[in-house]
């Protein structure tokens, strides 16, 4: 819904926009969301250019008092300004990016080559794409030639990985996998494809659309077989629980979003609920868990932080303050390096000051960003979890 | 699933809110705090009125209106409600200067002085007569701050101009906090060879690291320097926000952001969870007991209809300052709007009177009676409170 009309405009919005702090080109989400919205007019051609700047970490939505979306009003600005006008090359392979990271997995080894060359980067330059953190690099094996493991468990999850995961750190995935076994859950890897977020955030709707209507026929049929579905990745689980009711009008919404947990509240669930008793061992590890935009703008708390007090011996301390700037494709095109650029660093510098050993973040992205930038290790809570529990990705 | 339980659950992320919630975790309780967004704390100064009608606001709180929720609170847990504050935001590296004995001014952007009790220590070099000398500086492009306006009311003040490439506070105090930008600018500074005793900056000296960017000018100027507050975005008000919200959390407590509570669970007299809207299954949080501050109007914890005025959460019965002609005061400046009144009407418990519920709690801004413009009262009062609804909260779940 837009209600745009509810803004009193006392700017707490502004405050809490990473790009607004770095970038002076973008008005900020007050003007670029509801007060621009009384002059979008439906006849008339977009005009507003600096939609594109918004990242789409959503921290108006969440700080606004009067229940004004900001992000929402700009998400479809970016949609009708995407719609309206051709494309760069940058934003049309990012909306696509599961069919190109399909095509960087399957010739991984030559295509991670390419990419970590001079010609490689100026190729990505040329396509408007920034190389200041290297391109992740495409796994050969991803989760899709996971072999299924049978299993009588009582309760069953529908694991909707990510093409993070999939195409990047399928390591990490399986690890997952192997951890779920272990609390006696049989987990299932449905037929899957990107979540859609991109295709969004990169004005593309129907591309969005066309991907979200197949994931939730596929998860519809688990859920009606009595799966729960289980993200890892919260931009995902954003655009699973938010985004497929929300603008993309996907008719299967309800179902999912009633049926779709985060991993680690589901974690939590199952130790609330007295199904496990996890004997977590020590891990002497001093952390940040930096706190993924998308993961705030969930409204679930943080549950791996539920977790990680429960691990003896580690130091974590939580920042949901500051956006790491990559926000997925965003902050790889040339026209946003300089602002993602700057809130990484700033982002980096507050870590750094804490003498933490390493960086903690659900999202994938985060992780590429903060690590890239500060050269520590940035972990997933599922591989401390892990290391707590003495679970490795073999079987 | 998705039901864990708390001690406490706290509604509002505003100064009482965290206040309640910080003592609250630090004695060991299981507190979680839901918002539905930011406060109106982050629109404030950031300085702390306790009670602005007299020179000595305990004394002024004395002579307020017997209904003021301030005569629900003794004098010592007022005085620790303030010590307390000091203390935990000086660990948060927000220091604060002043005592509950003494109100002092802050110099406003239009050159007149506010007063208040506690300030940032980067406002506390403020002057307090008509005597000092000043320099003020501006940044060109920045809405809302003319120096001219306060050079007008004072003789010994002039001011310059410096162009930092941002023109808005917020992408001021994010430039300051680079070293290489507060290299640049500081060598401007002494390049002007300013001869005032005294320099003046609006409030964007920084987001995290205010003390200490106001000290290194401080020492490379050999001047003493202070913050005059902007209207928001106000980064003291920010500051003040973070260091609370994270003193919370370094206590143990946790936030659900983007959790707006739009029913509640009962049975007979309590309380037994809030509820928050959700696409999917609903969300739910219980809890022993419940605090409520989530602010008067523009917090969101009021709402004013045409003919009266609901408590947004538990739909507790407010205080409604007669008909609607009687809200406003047709002189704005006279501050007596009947308005300022509306709120709930809580016992000395802190328990809303002619409600049902025993587990429910109120601080803050909700509070009837309190007519925080007129009495200059905000913050203070919420800490005061915060206190009091705390105590008796763990008297209640011991």
């Amino acid at each position: 819904m837009i209600n745009f009309e509810h803004c009193i405009r006392c700017t707490i919005c502004v405050e809490n926009c990473p790009v607004f702090r770095v970038n002076p080109d973008f008005p900020g989400p007050k003007q670029a969301g509801p007060d621009a919205q009384r002059f979008r007019m439906e006849k008339e051609k977009s005009v507003d250019n600096w939609v594109l700047l918004c990242s789409q970490c959503k921290r108006c939505n969440m700080a606004c008092p009067c229940g004004v979306d900001p992000a929402e009003i700009i998400l479809q600005a970016q949609q009708r300004y995407g719609l309206q006008h051709p494309r760069t090359l940058a934003h049309l392979l990012f909306a696509n990016n599961y069919y190109l990271s399909a095509l960087g997995s399957l010739t991984a080894p030559v295509a991670n080559k390419v990419a970590s060359t001079k010609i490689g980067k100026k190729i990505f330059h040329a396509m408007g794409i920034t190389t200041y953190i290297p391109f992740p690099k495409f796994s050969f094996k991803t989760m899709k030639s996971e072999k299924k493991k049978k299993s009588k468990a009582i309760k069953k999850v529908a694991f909707f990985y990510g093409c993070f995961i999939n195409f990047y750190r399928p390591d990490i995935g399986r690890k997952i996998i192997r951890l779920l076994e272990s609390f006696d859950v049989d987990v299932v890897l449905p037929e899957q494809w990107c979540c859609g977020l991109p295709a969004l955030g990169n004005g593309n709707l129907a591309i969005a659309r066309y991907f979200a209507q197949k994931n939730a026929a596929s998860l519809s049929n688990y859920i009606d077989a009595g799966y729960d579905v289980i993200y890892t990745c919260t931009s995902c689980g954003l655009c699973l629980m938010h985004d497929y009711p929300g603008i993309l009008e996907i008719s299967l919404a309800k179902k999912i979003t009633e049926n779709t947990y985060d991993l680690h509240e589901y974690i939590i669930g199952l130790i609330d609920d007295g199904y496990i008793e996890p004997q977590f061992v020590e891990v002497k590890r001093k952390i940040v868990y930096h706190i993924p935009c998308h993961l705030r703008a969930l409204g679930i708390g943080y549950p791996a932080a539920k977790i990680m007090a429960m691990i003896p011996g580690l130091e974590y301390e939580i920042f949901d303050d500051t956006c790491c700037g990559l926000n997925g494709s965003y902050g790889f095109k040339k026209t946003n390096e300089e602002t993602a650029v700057q809130l990484g660093t700033r982002a980096v510098s507050l870590i750094k000051k804490t003498g933490a050993e390493n960086i903690m973040a659900d999202c994938g992205s985060c992780r590429m960003q903060l690590g890239g930038l500060s050269g520590m290790d940035a972990l997933d809570p599922a591989e401390i979890i892990c290391e707590s529990l003495g679970i490795t990705d073999e079987k | 699933m998705g039901v864990i339980q708390h001690d406490v659950i706290i509604i509002g992320a505003g100064v009482a809110g965290l206040t309640a919630g910080a003592i609250l975790a630090e004695k060991g309780y299981n507190v979680a705090l839901v918002a539905k967004g930011e406060p109106t704390a982050c629109l404030s100064t950031g300085c702390i009125d306790i009670c602005s009608l007299d020179h000595d606001p305990l004394h002024g709180v004395s002579h307020l209106p017997d209904e003021h929720p301030y005569h629900l609170v003794s004098r010592a847990v007022i005085r620790e409600s303030i010590e307390k504050f000091k203390e935990s935001m000086a660990q948060m590296g927000f220091s604060y200067i002043g005592s509950p004995e003494t109100n002092r001014y802050v110099l406003s952007a239009l050159g007149t002085f506010k007063t208040t009790c506690l300030v940032p220590s980067t406002m506390a070099a403020a002057p307090q007569d008509e005597k000092d000398d000043l320099h003020i500086i501006t940044f060109s492009g920045l809405k809302d701050f003319y120096p001219s306006y306060i050079t007008a009311r004072r003789k010994n003040a002039s001011f310059s101009t410096y162009d930092a490439g941002a023109s808005t506070t917020m992408g001021l105090a994010t430039n300051f906090e680079r070293e290489d930008f507060l290299e640049k600018f500081i060598s401007w500074l002494e390049k002007l060879n300013i001869r005032e005793g005294k320099i003046a900056f609006p409030a964007v000296l920084g987001l995290e690291s205010a003390g200490m960017i106001t000290k290194k000018i401080e020492e490379r100027l050999g001047r003493k320097v202070f913050e005059i507050p902007t209207i928001p975005p106000s980064m003291p008000g920010r500051r003040l926000f973070n260091a609370l919200k994270d003193y919370f959390r370094k206590k143990g407590g946790m936030i659900y952001w983007s959790w707006p509570v739009s029913g509640v669970e009962k049975t007979k007299k309590i309380i037994e969870a809030v509820t928050s809207p959700s696409e999917g299954r609903p969300k739910s949080l219980n809890a022993k007991a419940f605090i409520l501050a989530s602010g008067s109007f523009v917090g969101g914890g009021l709402t004013a209809r045409r003919d009266t005025i609901v408590e947004n959460i538990f739909n507790l019965p407010v205080l409604v300052p007669g008909q609607r002609d009687n809200w406003f005061d047709s002189d704005y400046f006279s501050l007596n709007h009947g308005i300022g009144k509306a709120g709930i009407i809580v016992d000395s418990s802190f328990r809303p009177k002619e409600a049902d519920w025993e587990n429910v709690f109120v601080c803050g801004g909700i509070i009837a009676h309190t007519d925080v413009l007129k009495n200059g009262c905000g913050h203070g009062m919420a800490l005061a409170t915060g206190h009091a609804a705390a105590a008796s909260c763990m008297g209640y779940i011991k």
